[in-house]
């Protein structure tokens, strides 16, 4: 156990070092883009005495290492500075898309494992049948096809053609949880079919894997029931790359899918990155950036732990 | 049996819940307006935001002194009246008796005083100080009466006060205690309620509101759905009740949609192109009149607007006062145009179009004009770049070519000055005739309304035949509602008000 927590300390460390390089990344790269805040913010408005004013006031004037540094300084005491356009914390912003964006990940992420697992179990295991190449074609479809024009495609027959779901909107979960899931169910769909589709392969290719290895043929020979087979010796062995991509699916809906949250108008973090791009709204982008980078790294953390969990081998050393 | 009691005692119950639920819901209810904004509010300091989407709803929390009618000249709002002094350089302004703010203190003239030094103050950061640029003070004598003193007549002053919710009149606390952006305080038909990322913004009636018996509902909810298919969706759907815009392109389609109210009128926006008049060739007026006349003014309107807009070729629409029938380009005159080019020594031009998807038309409108002037041996290069980029480019003189609107303008000076005088805070392209110069001082100063509009046509005529803008349209303005929707209308100015909408069953 106590190398499990030295390895869990020193990741965290690592983690600290990560997102130090990330906001870096993030500062150079908003301000090697053209574009600065406040034109954006003016507007057609532009007038050069208010646009002083305004950069003076905002210490947008100031050189940009100064900037970061004092960025940089707030930062690492847990203020992440007020957003230039919003003049809202940064932290309050992030903060109130979280149900949003938690929400929409975990349903995708349910309906992603609850439909690619057992299918990709169930395709390797009759692999060649008439399932295994529907799913298969499926899967196809599922990773080429864009989610957004999926999702308009939902919103066109689901919702003005039957009326049965609503267009686009977030209701939480608290106000009325039956208005939660009706408006829950398309963006979740359009975005938990991807991941199924992608895990599915993950899925299928490794139990596959697993099949036609050694200790698999041995165990038959044993004379071991299919079963048996499957559950003791295949599934074991391809837990490892199936929690890989599970863990890699998550991080990427925890930062927020951006075409479908705009599509259906959902207020999630994407939406707000997305918003904080086009306004050259620095503090904003670094405090959404900081926030998927810290997601990305927990669960690659415990993706990690997980390992060890499944596979006594693997040692945290 | 003792169950069966009960079960008849619950059901009648039930039923008296459901009548009195219904009789209290009825009574004297308007019910509660969504409406669906594509963009999303940024800050919601009237003085301070310059997004279109923030005076959506500022537009029914805040008043102005004065405001635009219906017809764009201006009437009286928390003024009930001015006069205006000899001289023309002293305005005074009666305040109307009883008004409060919604966190129930009264008007003063003190808040108008108040507000005015806020935006003129340099250190606000106010976009709109250029608005007071001939006020010299502004002082409130007692508590309804406000005066502003000038330093040179200022006929288009109540244009620049009370034009749009930019100039609202605030009170001093909300901004002494930090609450401005997040919970404005005005006099205006609705209070703000709250605003979070699932509910959007809500507002409710303010029943205090200075005109009596409005507002007929009981709040507006602003939801914010960024994409223009699904918004429609959403109204088609009912899930909203008013969409602020409709794609061209669906017009048709929504024409013939029974449960859809479509409502377009003539609008005061323009869309224009300027070419940048510190390179060559484009320095040469020739060469922009050629362009001016090469193209095809009413093929561009309707590729980008399918036909929800009037080819012009000056600012100001027709059928508003300070239009100018004024067109000294033909439709597509290919030779008048090569002899232009020809007369300037100018062959093999390729000029590079700097447009932007943000403005999806803009981008329709440059490939259009590109066909359109490929016969006369111009190539034109498509560069569409995000808005951020796009003003980045204009204000480093980086184009040959950028390609925008201008929306909202209701004074001759708003369509004419920032952009084409010398001094002009919004002049990129860099146009600089003294004549036009002089025509638009003079025009700021002059209080004959009739004198005035000939220093605007003359100056429209130099700016038009010198090309500095070469100005392509005026669209209309678009909205859409469910047909339970009541009492509201399209706007020139498209300022949203709900003041007298209703819902009905």
């Amino acid at each position: 156990m106590a190398t499990v927590t030295g390895f869990i300390a020193r990741r965290i460390g690592q983690m600290i070092l990560a997102l130090f390089g990330v906001s870096v990344i993030v500062f150079a790269l908003i301000h090697f883009v053209p574009g600065d805040p406040v034109r954006i913010a003016l507007g057609t408005r532009f007038d050069p005495d208010v646009y002083d004013a305004l950069m003076k006031r905002s210490g947008l004037d100031r050189p940009l290492l100064e900037q970061f540094v004092a960025w940089l300084g707030s930062a690492v005491r847990g203020d992440l500075g007020v957003s230039f356009r919003s003049q809202q914390p940064v932290t309050g912003l992030v903060l109130e898309r979280l149900p949003a964006t938690l929400t929409l990940a975990g349903a995708a992420l349910f309906l992603a494992v609850g439909v690619g697992v057992p299918l990709g179990v169930i395709s390797a295991v009759r692999q060649g049948s008439k399932l295994d190449y529907v799913a298969t074609a499926a899967s196809q479809v599922g990773v080429s096809v864009p989610d957004f024009w999926a999702g308009i495609m939902y919103i066109l027959l689901f919702s003005l053609t039957l009326g049965w779901l609503p267009p686009s909107g977030y209701v939480s979960l608290f106000d009325d949880p039956a208005g939660w899931l009706s408006h829950l169910i398309l963006p979740a769909t359009a975005v938990g079919l991807v991941s199924a589709s992608i895990i599915y392969r993950f899925v299928r290719s490794a139990v596959l894997e697993a099949f036609n290895q050694d200790f698999t043929r041995t165990a038959r020979a044993k004379g071991l029931s299919s079963r048996r087979v499957l559950w003791d010796h295949v599934l074991p062995n391809a837990w490892i790359p199936i929690v890989t991509v599970i863990g890699l699916q998550l991080g990427f809906l925890l930062g927020g899918v951006v075409v479908v949250e705009i599509l259906f108008a959902w207020p999630g973090i994407g939406r707000l990155a997305f918003v904080a791009v086009g306004d050259r709204d620095f503090t904003l982008l670094q405090g959404t950036v900081l926030y998927i980078a810290f997601m990305f790294l927990i669960i690659n953390l415990l993706v990690d732990i997980i390992y060890g969990w499944l596979d006594p081998r693997i040692r945290y050393d | 049996m003792r169950t069966k009691q009960l079960l008849r005692t619950l059901a009648v119950l039930g039923v008296l819940a459901v009548v009195l639920a219904a009789c209290t819901s009825d009574e004297g209810s308007g019910g509660t307006l969504v409406a669906a904004q594509g963009a999303e509010p940024d800050r919601l300091d009237p003085h301070l935001t310059s997004a279109f989407a923030s005076f959506q709803i500022l537009e029914n929390v805040y008043d102005t002194l004065v405001q635009p009618g219906d017809d764009l000249t201006m009437e009286p709002a928390l003024a009930e009246s001015w006069e205006v002094s000899d001289d023309q350089l002293t305005w005074t302004f009666t305040l109307r008796d009883g008004v409060t703010f919604h966190n129930g203190r009264a008007l003063v003239a003190d808040d108008v005083v108040y507000s005015y030094e806020r935006i003129m103050d340099p250190d606000t950061g106010a976009a709109n100080a250029f608005r007071f640029a001939s006020v010299e003070s502004v002082t409130a004598p007692d508590n309804s009466t406000v005066v502003i003193t000038l330093t040179r007549p200022t006929p288009n002053l109540l244009v620049n006060i009370g034009g749009f919710k930019g100039m609202a009149i605030i009170p001093q606390e909300i901004v002494d205690d930090g609450t401005i952006d997040t919970t404005p305080v005005g006099t205006g038909p609705f209070v703000f309620v709250s605003s979070s990322p699932d509910q959007g913004i809500e507002l409710e009636r303010n029943d205090d509101y200075w005109q009596d018996g409005l507002p007929l509902l009981d709040g507006v909810r602003f939801v914010q759905i960024p994409d223009a298919t699904v918004k429609l969706t959403n109204l088609r759907t009912g899930e909203v009740d008013w969409i602020d815009s409709v794609p061209p392109q669906d017009l048709e389609s929504l024409a013939d949609e029974e449960s859809v109210v479509l409502e377009r009128v003539p609008g005061g926006d323009y869309h224009y192109f300027a070419l940048n008049q510190a390179r060559e060739p484009f320095d040469n007026p020739d060469v922009r009149s050629a362009i001016a006349m090469a193209i095809d003014r009413p093929a561009i309107a309707e590729a980008a607007q399918f036909g929800a807009a009037t080819a012009n070729q000056t600012a100001i629409p027709e059928g508003n006062f300070w239009h100018h029938d004024f067109a000294p380009y033909g439709v597509a005159d290919i030779d008048g145009a090569r002899a232009l080019l020809d007369g300037a020594g100018v062959s093999d031009l390729t000029i590079e179009f700097m447009v932007s998807s943000d403005f999806p038309e803009t981008v329709t409108q440059a490939q259009v004009i590109a066909s359109q002037l490929e016969p006369l041996g111009i190539s034109v290069e498509i560069s569409d770049v995000d808005f951020g980029t796009w003003l980045d480019r204009q204000g480093q003189g980086d184009f040959d070519a950028f390609m925008l609107s201008w929306i909202g303008n209701i004074d001759p000076d708003d369509f004419y000055y920032a952009q084409h005088h010398t001094e002009g805070g919004f002049n990129f392209q860099g146009y600089s005739n003294p004549d036009v110069d002089d025509l638009l001082d003079a025009a700021r100063v002059e209080t004959d309304d009739d004198a005035r509009k000939t220093l605007y046509d003359q100056a429209a005529e130099l700016i038009v035949g010198e090309a500095s803008y070469i100005y392509l349209y005026n669209p209309e303005n678009i909205g859409a509602w469910g047909d339970h929707v009541t009492g509201y209308g399209v706007r020139g100015d498209n300022a949203v008000r709900f003041v007298n909408t209703e819902l009905e069953e």
